[in-house]
Formats: structure tokens, sequence, C-alpha cells
């Protein structure tokens, strides 16, 4: 028997020997130059051992250079396989400083790596089970979904680059790589698929005694899921995920006297195909952190959710817990004031351990944040402080004492430029070890150059939490920022990140969006609206919500101000596209289309300075008897028609049902020409003075030819019915008021105030909310509303947070009479809770109908026990019915087409073609 | 063609009810703008016995814009030429919404009893009742009699 012992390998480079020897440790032979490349890596290295091999073919006469045939057994010793760890831990440090280059023990484990696998492919080896490629049914990739991915367009990809200012955190811009590829909806579903598959069966857990509010079953769930992360029980999910790194493999079967014994249990290893590591043990997708990302949908009650885990579980922790040393002290590196926070480590912090919360929200939702916690915890068990802007109290001194506030809430604002603050002295709120941070509408910090991520990632925390409802806004790297401040190894590492998941993705690697998957799946808790319990019922029941698009007809006169514009706009863009210049004229066309919405609003929005007859007259009250008196000094008006005039005005109040004289209908808001006191509808006088106009004629009485009139001098006989709140009126005689028709109101306001007073009509108590995007229109239905004497309020992004509270707090409260709240789509698009209305307008429509969505589930939300009625407003034949065509378009690049800034791509110029009519 | 206001329906409505006396109107079946009208020669007035047809539609505009309004029936008057167009104020720049059918065709019965020379239309016509009223009112009657009854 011939026994090969391995001889030392010649160390010099691609000149590898590997000598065979027999039992006696004479040479016989040596390994070709290709094998002998990774067998002699793998001897070097330790990693397995020839043993027993025999020649199978040799030929008779043996000269040198001869070619034998021998088979050898090949053993992995005992000693490769260690103890399986997240090989990225120790590469970590290594990475962060030194990118790019590769260490010499880098270097090892590379061609480790690399042996292996060549010997694997040899003794064709294949992985039975990587942490993804297997287990179907659930979790895997089907065949469709792979060709889904593969058939993703190139969009973005292969051209360079873009940049892209976005705007994060509060109101922060930044500039943004776009070099991740966005993501269409169904690739985000397939991404969610499966951190989702099993969470029907998740536990549920009570929340403590001091929670005041009932839980649903799936926000149950959520309170297990977080609190079990937080106590670092192993994981809530059952955990079977195996590290994503790691593939399985079997141990071929050895042949027993030459017979397989395909009865023995198979015996499997571990090998990271990334690092190169071997292990016997199950590598377990490992989590670290003390937190992860809650990523319900808007509207099912995340803060409840968060609420409920504050009081269930509230700190002190122990002082100083061994697993997180680690992380204080890494980041007490990275702060400037080492001594400062030592200190207090040793003073303050010992006597008890952080106990608080830190929430940061955005400013708009402070105070909803503060009125949720109260609302949902006993009196007196939760103690809160909205720290911001003039607010910013001593925190230490709040923290500390006798009666400690459980919970700080901040703005991301505040945070940045507490973050600033930094460079030159110190800011308690970074310095302070947290017990909980929590990121509200986490995705505002998605960039992670944005100040805005760099403040929260410098907080200290022992339990994170990233709340949102979408933590992939459009790209892979979009999770990156969440993953940072969870410190979520390894995948906290940008360079990690970006090599096991930006890169891949990018080079249309399925295996990204597995990785993506099973990260997902140990640090992220989603639920949709329409997801089935444990017993098949919809996790969440809410009232039905009926959307109604109504299609308006423009007046002429807004038709032809319209049409001139869009006429103006279309040359424009044409010959822009001729000569192959829509690219570079991006922003000037967007200004274009922007000015045609607003066209479709109001006329007023884009005629230059027709604002000032808006502004003079909010209410325009008139009063009857001051009508009546000028009419008796006898100013202007014949003699003979005094007596008829007077007879009009004193009978306002008696009569009711006229017919107009121009529409042959019951008047419908009665109008009178003040020189005549002839009456007809408003609509109807106001078109007749308008074609009196366009023929080049005065205005005048269609019934008795005075003149000349103006539109501004009409009266509006304003009935309206007398509130039933005041007992002794009980005849709800209707009071008549006039007022004078100095608003000029367009085809939208008219149809949102007609449906208003519908509303007042059917419920005298109603509440409404009315959004748009363009404030410059909210300042319009403003006084339109107050016309209309309607109470309304106000919510937009110019506002301070006091202000906006109020207005919340004022729309919410009781009242008998019905109340308006005007929102701007951008500033209470996200967050608000808005459930006591249950009528929503939405003057115009969004580029993508998800923020449109968005801006409706302020309403259509948990807590909402009515049906919802939402009423969209559409300009026919305008640039409106585009945009829902565009809207439909299913790709995930219009989100972004519109928004960004500088040259626009191939997808971009195509929706501006549909803008103008070319397809 | 967009639906039908309310107003043409309530006017025609109104029309057949309460029909204005020596005035009928009544619109095609397949154009309900489209309405075939008589009117009787006003009494005292060289058109007296006479039943004059004529045709009126309204435009789509109506009723911002006037009715559009002919005569069928030949007729000698200075206001009306020989394709049957008729010179009236309120056909023109008078018109006003608050005008309907019923008012138009009752002005029309007027301009039959006093025609206007001064703002002919028909200009030999004018002519001839300005020299000499007499005859030009006998040819009147001889046309009424040949054409309109």
């Amino acid at each position: 028997m011939l026994k090969p012992q391995p001889a030392k390998p010649s160390k010099k480079k691609k000149d590898l020997v590997v000598r065979l020897t027999n039992a006696r440790g004479f040479e016989f032979g040596r390994l070709p130059q290709d094998v002998a490349s990774w067998v002699s890596k793998l001897l070097d290295l330790d990693i397995v051992d020839f043993r027993g091999s025999t020649v199978v073919d040799c030929p008779t006469t043996l000269h040198s250079g001869a070619d034998l045939i021998i088979s050898l057994s090949i053993y992995i010793k005992a000693s490769a396989f260690r103890t399986p760890s997240t090989s990225a831990e120790d590469q970590k440090e290594r990475v962060m400083f030194n990118e790019g280059q590769e260490t010499g023990e880098e270097q090892i484990l590379r061609e480790r790596k690399q042996a292996l696998l060549k010997m694997f492919k040899v003794l064709e080896l294949k992985p039975r089970k990587g942490s993804d490629f297997t287990r179907r049914p659930h979790g895997k990739l089907d065949q469709q979904d792979l060709e889904m991915l593969s058939q993703r367009q190139v969009a973005s990809g292969g051209s360079k680059p873009k940049r892209q200012t976005e705007i994060v955190g509060d109101g922060e811009e930044v500039e943004v790589d776009e070099e991740g590829e966005e993501l269409s909806d169904n690739e985000l579903d397939l991404i969610y698929k499966r951190a989702q598959q099993n969470d029907r069966q998740l536990g549920q857990m009570d929340p403590a005694d001091t929670f005041t509010l009932d839980l649903r079953g799936y926000q149950k769930q959520a309170l297990n899921w977080m609190h079990s992360i937080e106590i670092g029980a192993v994981s809530a999910r059952e955990e079977t995920s195996m590290h994503p790194l790691w593939k399985e493999y079997l141990f071929p079967l050895e042949p027993n006297n030459g017979v397989i014994d395909l009865t023995a249990d198979d015996r499997a290893f571990y090998f990271n195909e990334y690092s190169g590591e071997l292990s016997l043990q199950f590598p377990k997708a490992e989590r670290k952190c003390r937190g992860g990302i809650l990523a319900y949908v808007v509207g099912m009650g995340k803060t409840i959710m968060l609420s409920a885990l504050i009081q269930t579980a509230r700190g002190p922790e122990d002082p100083a817990p061994n697993g997180d040393t680690n992380t204080s002290k890494k980041r007490q590196l990275k702060l400037n004031s080492a001594f400062r926070s030592v200190k207090r480590d040793a003073d303050v912090l010992p006597k008890r351990g952080p106990a608080a919360t830190l929430i940061v929200a955005p400013t708009s939702l402070l105070m909803q944040w503060c009125s949720e916690l109260e609302r949902s915890s006993k009196p007196g068990t939760m103690k809160v402080l909205v720290w911001h802007s003039q607010n910013r109290t001593d925190l230490d001194v709040a923290l500390s004492g006798d009666n400690p506030v459980d919970v700080v809430i901040t703005s991301y604002g505040t945070l940045v430029s507490e973050h600033s603050k930094m460079e030159r002295s110190t800011s308690p709120v970074f310095e302070i070890e947290w017990l909980r941070v929590v990121l509200d509408e986490a995705h505002h910090c998605k960039s992670r150059q944005s100040k805005t991520a760099k403040a929260v990632y410098a907080l200290r925390a022992r339990r994170r939490w990233a709340v949102t409802g979408t933590p992939i806004v459009n790209r892979l790297e979009d999770l990156y920022s969440h993953l940072k401040f969870l410190d979520f190894t390894p995948w906290s590492n940008y360079t990690f990140f970006r090599s096991f998941v930006s890169l891949p993705f990018l080079a249309r690697d399925p295996k990204a969006v597995e990785v993506v998957q099973v990260i997902l799946e140990s640090v992220l808790l989603r639920r949709e609206k329409n997801m089935l319990d444990t017993d098949g019922k919809k996790i969440v029941e809410l009232p039905p919500k009926e959307v109604i698009v109504e299609n308006l007809e423009f007046s002429p006169l807004e038709r032809k101000i319209y049409d001139s514009l869009y006429t103006d706009a279309k040359k424009n863009f044409d010959k822009l596209n001729e000569r192959g210049l829509v690219s570079r004229n991006y922003t000037h066309i967007l200004a274009m289309l922007m000015r045609l919405r607003r066209a479709v609003l109001h006329p007023n929005l884009v005629l230059s300075g027709a604002d000032e007859g808006i502004k003079a007259s909010s209410a325009g009250a008139v009063d009857v008897n001051a009508l009546i008196k000028q009419f008796d000094e006898g100013k202007d008006t014949p003699g003979d028609n005094k007596v008829f005039a007077e007879g009009v005005l004193a009978n306002l109040e008696g009569e009711e049902e006229q017919e107009c004289p121009i529409c042959f209908d019951v008047m419908d808001t009665p109008t009178i020409v003040p020189i005549c006191m002839h009456q007809s509808c408003k609509d109807c006088i106001v078109a007749f003075i308008e074609t009196c106009r366009e023929k080049g004629e005065d205005g005048r009485c269609p019934t008795c030819s005075r003149g000349p009139i103006k539109e501004s001098d009409l009266i509006e006989v304003v009935r309206t019915k007398a509130e039933t709140d005041s007992v002794e009126s009980q005849a709800s005689r209707p009071t008549v008021t006039l007022r004078r028709n100095d608003f000029r109101s367009s085809t939208k306001l008219e149809a949102l105030l007609r449906d208003l007073q519908r509303l007042r009509g059917e419920n005298p108590s109603f509440r409404a909310v009315v959004f748009s995007q363009f404030t410059s229109f909210l300042d319009l239905i403003q006084v339109a509303l107050e016309r209309e004497s309607l109470t309304w309020y106000r919510f937009d992004g110019t506002m301070d947070v006091k202000k906006r509270n109020d207005s919340v707090v004022g729309f919410k409260a009781d009242s008998q009479g019905p109340k308006v709240l005007i929102v701007s789509l951008k500033a209470g698009g996200v967050g608000l809770n808005l459930t006591n209305a249950n009528h929503v307008f939405m003057m115009d429509c969004w580029w993508n109908a998800a923020t449109e969505n968005q801006a409706i589930d302020r309403v259509h939300r948990i807590g909402q026990e009515r049906p919802v009625y939402v009423k969209h407003f559409i300009v026919s034949d305008t640039i409106e019915g585009r945009i829902l065509q565009i809207q439909k378009r299913k790709t995930a690049i219009v989100k972004e087409a519109f928004r960004g800034k500088g040259e626009g791509d191939p997808e971009s110029v195509e929706n501006l073609k549909i803008m103008f009519g070319d397809i | 063609m967009s639906s039908l206001p309310k107003r043409i329906i309530k006017e025609t409505e109104r029309l057949v009810v309460d029909p204005a006396p020596g005035i009928t109107a009544l619109p095609h079946d397949d154009n309900l703008r489209y309405f075939d009208v008589t009117i009787q020669g006003p009494d005292g007035s060289p058109f007296a016995n006479g039943v004059f047809r004529l045709e009126l539609f309204l435009p789509e505009e109506y009723p911002m814009a006037p009715p559009k309004v002919r005569f069928l029936t030949k007729i000698y008057h200075p206001n009306i030429d020989k394709l049957g167009r008729i010179c009236l104020d309120i056909l023109k720049d008078k018109w006003s919404p608050a005008l309907q059918i019923r008012t138009v065709l009752l002005s029309i019965q007027a301009l039959l009893s006093s025609p206007n020379p001064d703002d002919p239309l028909a200009t030999d016509v004018a002519k001839h009742y300005k020299e000499n009223e007499k005859d030009a009112q006998r040819v009147s009657r001889e046309w009424t009699e040949k054409y309109a009854s």
C-alpha cells in the first residue's frame, strides 16, 4: 500500500509542488499544477488531511513524466471547524479603517475560501442548504420571482449615478447618490414576504396594567415581539434562520469496503462562502442589537404599540449589563467628550440605570405623541417631556430626582441642531444613555449621509426601535440606515452591506434579495392591513371607505385661461423636444407643469396681481338695512323702481322658492343686482356678465337691461338654517344674510363648497378634512369657508408646532357646529390622526397615489368607527387626467421622477410626454 | 349633443300648455332645439288673417345667446328680407337671457304690427314703405293673401 504523505510544497509563487510519497517516504509523484494550487493551500492552512489512497491506473512501464491516476481520500480536520462567529465582527473595524486595503489576514481568509470552494467543486459537493436557497415553499424565491428580478429594467443602472436632492428629517435637504436602483412594489412585496410569513403564529402579550387602552391581537403580537427582543430572549420568532452568509453541506458518505451505506444519517457541516469559515454547528442568523424595525403600515396604531412597550418594559435596567458594554464603549469613543461621559458613568448612572425613553419624531407629530402617550396610560403613571425648540430644559435634571421623566419626545430638527453643537460643546441628549430610543417615521433618516441620520447614529441607547411604514422607500440602500441605527451587525457596516446587498442587487444577483429577506426576518416586523390573524380574520377591521372621483367641468372663462396656458406650455415643450433639450430643461418644464396644475385649481393662482381682490373682504357681509336705506335716499335709483326694490328686500326672509329668470330653476344662491334688485342664480348671472364682457359690452341686468354691473357688485343672498342648539328658535326659520360677491370662486372651490353645504344639511356637526398640496390654494379655501361661515382650522408646514397643535386640538374638540380642517398634503400627509372626521376631500392629485392614500389614511385608520367618504375632484380634459394616467403606470420610478432637480431620466421624459399628450 | 338644459324643457312645456295667442311653437322630435313656429298676422295690420311659418333654433349657448329665427313664409316687410331674416334688436345685441322663446315670438308678432322702415333690412321694401306707405301696405296684403293663407 502506498501511503502518500504530503510533502512540503515549495513556497515559491506559482510554483507549488505537492509531492506524493509512499509509506517509506519515497517520492513517487506530484500532483498536477492546477490541483496542487488549491491542495497546497489547504494543507498549509491545516484544513485537510489526505489518507489512504490507491493507485487506480498506472502505465505498465514507468518512466519519469508518466501520468499516474490515483484516488485520494480527503478529510477535513477537526481543527478547521471553529465555533462559528459572525466573521464580520472581526473584520469590522479593519474594514472600517482600512477600506479597500486587504490585510494579510484577509488575504489568507480569501485564499482559504477559494481553495475550499475549489475543493468542493472538484468533489462535486454542493450546498444542500443555503440560508436561503432551500426551504420552499416559504421564503424561497420561486421561478417567477427570479424572472421578475432578472427582468428588472435597466432604468438607472448603467448610467452614471444621479445626484438628487431629497428632503429628509425636518426639512433637511440632502444630495443623494442615487446609486441603488429603485424597487418596484412587487419587488418590495417579495422582500417583505419572508419577514411576514410566520407572523400569524407569533405569541401575544398583554401590556402592563398602567396601559389603559385595549390592544388588538396583532398589536399584542407586536408587543410580545418587541418585548422579547428587548429582554434579550433569543428571538420571538422561532430561531430557524440560517445566517445569510452560510451554506449547509453534507459530508459525503464514506465507502466502507467499497459499499456505501445509504441508510446512514446525513451529517452536515456549514461553510461560509464569503469568509471561508467552516463550522459543524448551525450558524444562526444572529441578533446582537436589542431593537428592530416596526414596519406596520400607516394607521395600525404604531404609537399605541410603542406606548404599550414603554409601559410594559420600563426600566431601570441594570447599570452595567455585560452584553452592552461593548456598544456603549464604542459610542463613547466617538464622542469628543469621552472624559465627561466616563465621569457621568461613574457618578450618575451606577445609581440608576437608564430608564427613560427618547422618542424622535417629525416636528408635526410631537404633540400627537405626547397626547397619545398620556391617553394610553393611567394618569400619573407616565411622565412625558417634549424637548423641542424653546422648551429645551435641563435634561439631566428632568431625568433624575424623585419623579423622573419617563419619556422625552424630541424632533429630528432638534436632534440635528444639538448634534451640530457637539463639535464645540456637549449636548445632554447625546450623552445620556437612554434605555430606549424610538425613531418615529424613521424613513426620515433613510439617507445615511444626511445630518439627520448622523445625529441619530450618535445617540446612545440600550434598545433601539425604528418605526416606519416604509422601511424601504424605493431603494434597498434605504434599509441600511435603519440597520446602522440599530447597530445590527454585521449589516450596520456600510462596506459589508454594500458588498453583500447593494452590489449584488445591482448585478441582478437574486441572492441580494435573499440576504435582505433574512436580515429582515430577524429585525423587522411588518403588518399590512389586509393580513389575516390566526383565526383567518383580517387583523384590522376598518369601516368601509368610499372613494369617489368627481369629474368637474371648467367654467368657460377658466377653460380659456387654462387652454391658453396649456397651449403655451405644449408649444414650449414641443420645441424643446424637437431639439432634444427636454432633459436639460427639466426644471423649467416642471415649473410649467406646476403652473398648469395650479390653473386647474383656481385661475387666481396663476394670474399675477389677481389676488388683491380676494384679500379685501373675506366675509363680505352686507347689511340689509343699509341697502334699504340706500334706496330710501334714492341714490342712483329711478323712483318707480323703489317700491319693487323695497318689496324684494322685505321679502327676502319669507320667500324661498323663486325661479331664476335665466335657468328657470329654483334659484341656487340667489343673487341680487343692486341697482334694480332683480334676482337670479349666481352662476347664471355671472355667466351672463361674462358673455357680455366677451362681446366687449358692459354687464347689465338680464331682466331689465340696466347697467353697467360688475360681478363684484352683485349681492348674494345666503340662507342658513338656524342652528338647532339654540332652543328658543326651534322653528328653524332660515336666517338671511347678504354678502357682496367680491370673491372669485373656481370650479373646484364651488364643488367643495357645494359638498360641504350638502354635508351641513345632512349632519349639522360634520367633520371634514380637505387636502391640497398648494398652500396658496389653502388660502383661497380658507376665505371661501369663511364666507360660508364654516368653522375651519388649518395645518401646514409654515406653521410652528404650537400653532399646528392648536389647529388639531381645535378641530378635534367637541362642538355642535361643523368643522373643516384644511391640510397641506406635504405637512399633514403623515402621522396625523384625524379619525374624528369621516369626510375627506382631495382637491388635487399628487404624482403617486401612495402619497394620496397615506393622506386619506389620516382619517381611515384605527379608531375610525364610521364609514369614510373620500371625494377626489378632477377637472376634465386637463393635466389632472394625465396625472392619473401616470399614477397608473406601475413603475416605482414615477415616485421620484417629478421630484428631483437636474436632468430627467428617460422614464421621466416619457412621463412628460404623457403630460403633453404625445403618447 | 349634450343633454337638453332644464330651461329649454320648461319653456317647451309652457309653450304647449299655455300658448301665446296667435302663436304656436312645436319642437321637432329628432331635434328638440329646433321649433316649427306659426304666427298669425296681427289684426289691423296688412298681415292680418295670414298665418306665417317660421323656424326657430336654440343654439348651444342658449340662453346666453339669442335663438335664431327666420321666416319661412314669404313676407313683404321692411325689417324682413327675402330670405326671411329678421331685423330685431333683441335677436341681436339687446338679447338677454331673461328673454324666452315666447317673448321673442311676441316681439316678432309686434314687429308685424309696427314695421320700422328707418332700420331696414329689405331696403327696397323699406323705400317703398317710406315713399308710399299705402301702396306698400297693399303689396304686403297681397303677399299675405298669396303666400300666407
